[in-house]
């Protein structure tokens, strides 16, 4: 059904960063605001991303920010970092979606919703790096890498799923040996993002924890963010809801932490 | 969202947080219709992977359920949850449950009909008297043996003596049960359970998909156990004739015992006599005279006179069958599959040892049994993808080898409906052996197609 291969030329079809980017990332965790916002309003995609993340709801501004300056002056270091992650991952959209039923206003609502509750969660623990800040950009990937791997294999795949409840990130592993954020942590490598991100999104997983305490405990409250996500109307009628398995137990112990949070009753 | 259907029982599984607001969202219309129209023998929801819900999520499922059962006899419920869970259920409806609950997908077998998972001990405690009793009753019905025990400490002194049963139930609460026909199998007989009034919902009630497929299989005997039968109408009694015609067809047996005929007309025991029922005052009469069950066709499975041939039909549409068995093996196993030849003839297994093999039948438009035998080790390989590891352990194997069958089937339902050509399938079996399959299809004539995937040879035979 997916062979090692076609992951291999997956990966190899995965454009560099630009170097628009690159730059603007590198004047950002310089922490020059001001010049990363000159390099990024050269970028005429990135510039209407920004734009259109910013001014979501979900991010609260009574006025339109129009301004890239101005975006990064609001976000500060850390947001403006993760933002800038969070259009590079949505590089690797697909023109038409054919496996979930999403578009691309729908996936950034998604990278929006995750930003924002990210930056929630952090601030309740305390937390203040911008690369773990700029992790959760990476965890959409998987889904986009679910749709690039599954989507000639939509009907193959809805025959298995009648007989037994398999996850696309177990078909793959048992196919291929590899699991979708292997994956997501290769494409991390080819953009060169810490190695702190993907590592934190593998332990988000909920199937590869890491030994290191601290990322396992950020994987687990980014495990959950993700369900309480895909557990949205729009994202379960998109077909994201068991797109991976959810590990309840691997939460366990921080789940009353989370509800209290979010305001779960 | 769609479930996952298994031996008889369909399961959703929703993962994360179920409230008001979400839960329409996991159920489609065409998922409600689709499951509506599902015949099975349960649709439940599991909760495993639920860290979250309120009465408000579990509504929408509930009304799905009272859906289901306006239309089909189906037992409905929650299954797979912890006792917190188990208890929040209890309180948002408490004495307002009209659905089951079962703590694990497990445990809800059980209550299923299935070729498997019979004779069980199963170990029951529940502090609520009536649901003590109604379990065991169940369970009894569906060939089980049951243990009950009065109270909790008696069931945590009993549940440490692991040796002493199969399954221990606690937490779990039957609803509206009974309404499919219990089934087990003793031997080579299947015996249906029946109670009360039967009428014209006996033909709603009763699995016959499952029939057909213990038909197809080689059962030839079928008891009806008829002790808890109150009377039945003429719509039963039509019902029970036509079900002895196309038993003719096979040369099949049925039989009932222990059937009283002081609230039944007693015309309707000739009319069933004249269409070939047997009637027998005690189940021992049948089960403990060995040359009766030898006469009834129940010592051999293969006691078929009445044999069809292939038809021009199923020639016709073979490709799609062979295409639909080695493209379900290639998704499986990532390789190749190369035909090597075919012809008409009866089965030849060449080199008996060491294979297994699955089966499955259709009907409808079409009808007949797809046979796939595999060496072991690429039966194997197949079912890697569903068990996740390499195993020697048979009955896991065989297990994922009916999984594997039943995709075959469902790929060749697609198929054919393609064509404009309607079926359905039956549950698929499975053979540990050569010889267990040849008993069942000794001398029958198929399309028999030896196939290659990566050098490893398998055969698929097409039967009627």
């Amino acid at each position: 059904m997916i062979t090692k291969n076609e992951i291999d030329s997956f990966i190899e079809k995965i454009p560099p960063a630009p170097n628009a980017l690159k730059e603007t990332m590198r004047l950002l965790s310089a922490g020059e605001l001001i010049r990363a916002a000159k390099i990024a309003e050269g970028d005429l995609a990135l510039k209407s991303y920004l734009k259109h993340i910013v001014n979501k709801p979900i991010y609260g501004f009574k006025n339109e920010v129009s301004d890239i300056s101005q975006i990064f002056g609001i976000l500060g270091v850390s947001l403006s970092q993760q933002s800038v992650h969070n259009y590079m991952v949505t590089l690797l959209s697909p023109k038409k979606w054919t496996l979930f039923k999403l578009n691309s206003k729908l996936f950034y609502e998604l990278q929006a919703n995750l930003s924002k509750k990210w930056e929630i969660i952090l601030n309740n623990l305390g937390i203040d790096d911008k690369n773990i800040y700029a992790s959760i950009s990476l965890l959409p990937a998987s889904i986009l890498v679910t749709e690039a791997l599954f989507a000639q294999k939509k009907d193959d795949i809805n025959l298995l799923r009648t007989t037994k409840a398999l996850d696309y990130n177990t078909v793959l592993f048992r196919l291929c040996g590899v699991t979708l954020f292997d994956i997501c942590e290769m494409i991390a490598k080819k953009w060169e993002m810490d190695d702190s991100i993907s590592q934190i999104v593998q332990a988000a997983s909920g199937v590869k924890h890491s030994s290191d305490e601290n990322i396992n405990n950020l994987g687990k409250w980014m495990h959950l963010l993700l369900f309480y996500e895909l557990s949205k109307p729009q994202f379960i009628e998109a077909g994201l809801n068991d797109f991976v398995d959810f590990q309840v137990e691997y939460v366990g112990d921080i789940y009353d932490d989370f509800a209290l949070l979010m305001g779960i009753q | 969202m769609r479930p996952v259907v298994k031996n008889g029982i369909a399961t959703f599984s929703p993962q994360g947080f179920l409230d008001g607001n979400n839960t329409n969202s996991f159920l489609g219309i065409e998922d409600v219709e689709a499951t509506i129209h599902l015949n099975v023998d349960m649709i439940l929801v599991s909760l495993k992977k639920v860290v979250f819900f309120n009465k408000n999520g579990l509504d929408t499922f509930i009304k799905l359920f009272i859906q289901i059962r306006k239309k089909n006899h189906a037992t409905v419920g929650f299954c797979d949850y912890d006792n917190k869970k188990y208890a929040a259920i209890r309180k948002f409806y408490q004495d307002d449950i009209n659905f089951s609950l079962f703590k694990t997908l497990e445990i809800a077998y059980l209550f299923s009909s299935s070729f498997k998972n019979q004779s069980k001990n199963v170990l029951i405690y529940s502090s609520d008297r009536s649901q003590r009793s109604a379990i065991a009753i169940e369970l009894h019905d569906n060939g089980h043996n049951p243990i009950v025990v009065q109270s909790q400490e008696e069931y945590d002194e009993k549940k440490e003596k692991k040796e002493t049963f199969d399954y221990a139930i606690d937490s779990t609460f039957l609803g509206q049960m009974g309404q499919k026909i219990a089934t087990r199998v003793t031997g080579n007989a299947i015996i249906y359970t029946i109670s009360m009034f039967l009428d014209i919902e006996i033909s709603d009630k009763f699995n016959i998909e499952y029939h057909s497929n213990s038909l197809n299989v080689g059962f030839r005997l079928f008891i009806f156990d008829a002790y808890k039968v109150i009377s039945m109408n003429v719509h039963a009694l039509n019902f029970f004739s036509k079900l002895a015609s196309s038993a003719a067809e096979y040369n099949a047996t049925i039989c009932f015992v222990g059937m009283k005929f002081d609230k039944t007309p007693e015309s309707f025991r000739n009319t069933l006599e004249d269409s070939g029922i047997l009637f027998y005052a005690q189940m021992d009469d049948i089960l403990g005279n060995k040359e009766l069950l030898k006469e009834l066709g129940a010592s051999s499975a293969a006691n078929v006179k009445n044999r069809r041939v292939i038809n021009k039909e199923t020639v016709l549409e073979l490709p799609k069958f062979i295409n639909a068995a080695a493209v379900t093996i290639e998704m499986m196993t990532n390789s190749k599959a190369v035909k090597e030849s075919a012809s008409v003839q009866n089965l030849v297994i060449e080199n008996r040892d060491a294979k297994v093999a699955s089966s499955i039948g259709y009907y409808g438009d079409m009808d007949g049994m797809v046979i796939l035998i595999f060496p072991i080790g690429i039966a194997k390989k197949a079912c890697e993808l569903l068990i996740g590891e390499n195993t020697d352990d048979m009955e896991l194997i065989l297990d994922s080898l009916a999984e594997l069958v039943n995709i075959v089937g469902g790929k060749i339902k697609t198929l054919l409906l393609d064509e404009g050509i309607n079926v359905n399938i039956t549950l698929p079996r499975t053979y540990h052996d050569v010889k267990s399959l040849l008993e069942v299809i000794e001398n029958r004539k198929g399309v028999q197609v030896d196939l290659s995937f990566n050098g490893d040879k398998f055969l698929f035979f097409l039967t009627r």
